[in-house]
């Protein structure tokens, strides 16, 4: 479903941020992604999501060169991908409803099935009375779940998550990780990049490591090594 | 997005929610916003007024014009040895004539006093130079001046005819270089409610940087973005020429009683001419679409900035 051939990304000002990553993942497989910060994870998800296009190798998705496509198909691309951001990017002027509504308003639903499956989506992650809420009004843990609850709910193939549990306690977490192994269940590929490795662990799915933009790592929970950054078939 | 998620309700409704939705985005931002929008309008209300109303103006003016001409007199001057016994004679044969409304005999003393006063001299001397009896003819508003003056000509007693057009005509120069003058300014005013459009929208653009990125990020294709700044750019133009209309409008109505009052002195009646449904709809249909692509060049010139 995924796959990083050789992706190398340098920003501008010439920060590399990821240097020769090779990996796949599979059509809905679950893995984490960890290493410290600054490692290249936001980096390597935005390369995912085309937020930012690769400076050498090839970035495939569904077979596609993701670093190749045209501007103009971006979006169709992105709506493949939900992605649940570190920093939330919800529109603060806008009530819950409104901001879990946004792919399904851009997909051209009808206003009565939007808010069917809003109000579902909201169930799923615990905040179906908080509908009419304005954004600023949610605490950290509340809003991260507004952004995967519209990660979601347009049913993407894909699912990638910067950090989602950075502001939730342990209890919270749990459970987020619960629903993302429902949806994974369900069909949907999961990629999560996250240092709470007590977590990962716990979990025992497979774990991408990076380390100063190189792929060092790349194991089932604590226990098999599967090589030192070779691609997995 | 497959067909399949729209419930098979097919492209076409789900295109048309689209733009629904874009159309009550962009009221709910005007909403949001209420004196950013009005100062906004105003702005190209005053930009639109000014056009406008010179061209009702002109309007006016060229109704005005058309009067006029029927003020226009027409000079009859009679044979030297007409005395005022036969002035009167030919003065009261003449206003008979059906496209005449009035002969003023003007004796040969009145001349020269005219002349004195038109020339600024306290004495004129014309010395021995006889002077003729002149009759001021005053046409009817419907005839052709030119065959008028044919017939005068051909009348007994007549002399010379003498119609002076000229300060007509020179009104008739004057009105043309004022409605170029409108043209031109109408061209600049455009420009100006482009850039007044072009520039809100930034602005706005620039306060909802984030949200675009944010509906860039979920999938919102370019023309999903860009819709709801779109009719915001509609909404301003039209809202700016049905401001401009309205002043106009009030303009008229402040100006009718003393427009009224001067008619009154020439002994006509004035209907101020307010602007056409055309010239409205016209401007309402041009700054409308100036309003759209002036918001389109805005949005165009962020939307590169975000896809990379």
């Amino acid at each position: 479903m995924i796959r990083f051939e050789h992706v190398a990304k340098r920003y501008p000002g010439g920060v590399q941020a990821l240097s020769d990553v090779n990996f796949e993942l599979e059509r809905g497989e679950m893995a984490f992604l960890t290493g410290h910060s600054g490692a290249g994870k936001s980096t390597l998800l935005r390369l995912i999501a085309v937020l930012e296009r690769p400076s050498r190798g090839q970035v495939l998705f569904d077979g596609k060169n993701v670093g190749r496509v045209s501007s103009g198909q971006i979006p169709k691309l992105r709506r493949k991908v939900g992605v649940i951001f570190q920093d939330h990017k919800l529109l603060t002027d806008r009530k819950v409803l409104d901001n879990v509504a946004l792919p399904l308003l851009i997909a051209g639903y009808s206003w009565s099935e939007i808010r069917r499956r809003v109000r579902a989506a909201l169930d799923l992650v615990g905040l179906l009375e908080k509908e009419n809420t304005l954004i600023p009004a949610l605490s950290g843990g509340q809003q991260q779940r507004v952004g995967i609850a519209r990660a979601m709910i347009a049913k993407p193939p894909v699912l990638l998550a910067d950090e989602p549990t950075g502001n939730l306690d342990p209890e919270l977490s749990e459970e987020l990780m619960r629903l993302f192994c429902t949806l994974n269940e369900l069909g949907t590929t999961v990629l999560i990049a996250t240092h709470d490795l007590d977590l990962v662990e716990r979990l025992g799915r497979r774990t991408l490591v990076l380390k100063s933009g190189s792929m060092v790592d790349d194991r089932i929970s604590n226990r098999s090594w599967r090589g030192d950054g070779g691609a997995v078939a | 997005m497959s067909r399949k998620d729209h419930g098979g309700r097919g492209d076409l409704r789900a295109w048309a929610r689209r733009h629904a939705y874009g159309l009550l985005s962009s009221v709910g931002t005007l909403v949001r916003n209420p004196l950013t929008s009005a100062l906004t309008i105003v702005v190209l209300a005053i930009a639109l007024t000014l056009p406008l109303g010179l061209n009702t103006a002109l309007v006016n003016l060229e109704a005005v014009h058309d009067n006029l001409d029927r003020l226009d007199s027409i000079s009859v001057f009679l044979e030297l040895e007409a005395d005022e016994e036969g002035a009167r004679r030919v003065a009261s044969k003449l206003s008979s004539w059906r496209n005449i409304l009035a002969v003023d005999p003007v004796s040969p003393d009145a001349g020269i006093r005219e002349l004195a006063g038109a020339s600024g001299l306290d004495r004129f001397d014309v010395g021995d130079v006889p002077l003729p009896w002149v009759l001021e003819v005053t046409p009817n508003s419907t005839v052709d001046i030119a065959e008028l003056a044919q017939r005068l000509r051909r009348a007994d007693r007549v002399d010379t005819v003498v119609v002076d057009m000229d300060w007509v005509r020179r009104l008739d120069a004057i009105l043309h270089v004022f409605s170029r003058l409108i043209v031109l300014l109408a061209v600049l005013f455009a420009a100006s409610v482009l850039f007044v459009i072009s520039n809100n929208i930034r602005t706005e653009i620039e306060r909802r940087r984030e949200e675009i990125e944010i509906l860039a990020l979920v999938g919102a294709t370019p023309g999903y973005i860009r819709r709801p700044f779109l009719y915001s750019g509609l909404w301003m133009g039209l809202g700016g020429a049905l401001l401009a209309w309205l002043t106009v409008y009030a303009g008229l109505w402040m100006l009718s009683a003393p427009v009224e009052a001067l008619a009154a002195t020439y002994g006509t009646s004035a209907e101020m001419i307010a602007p056409s449904v055309q010239a409205l709809g016209l401007m309402l249909a041009g700054s409308g679409a100036l309003g759209i692509i002036g918001a389109w060049i805005a949005v165009s010139r962020q939307l590169a900035r975000i896809n990379p």
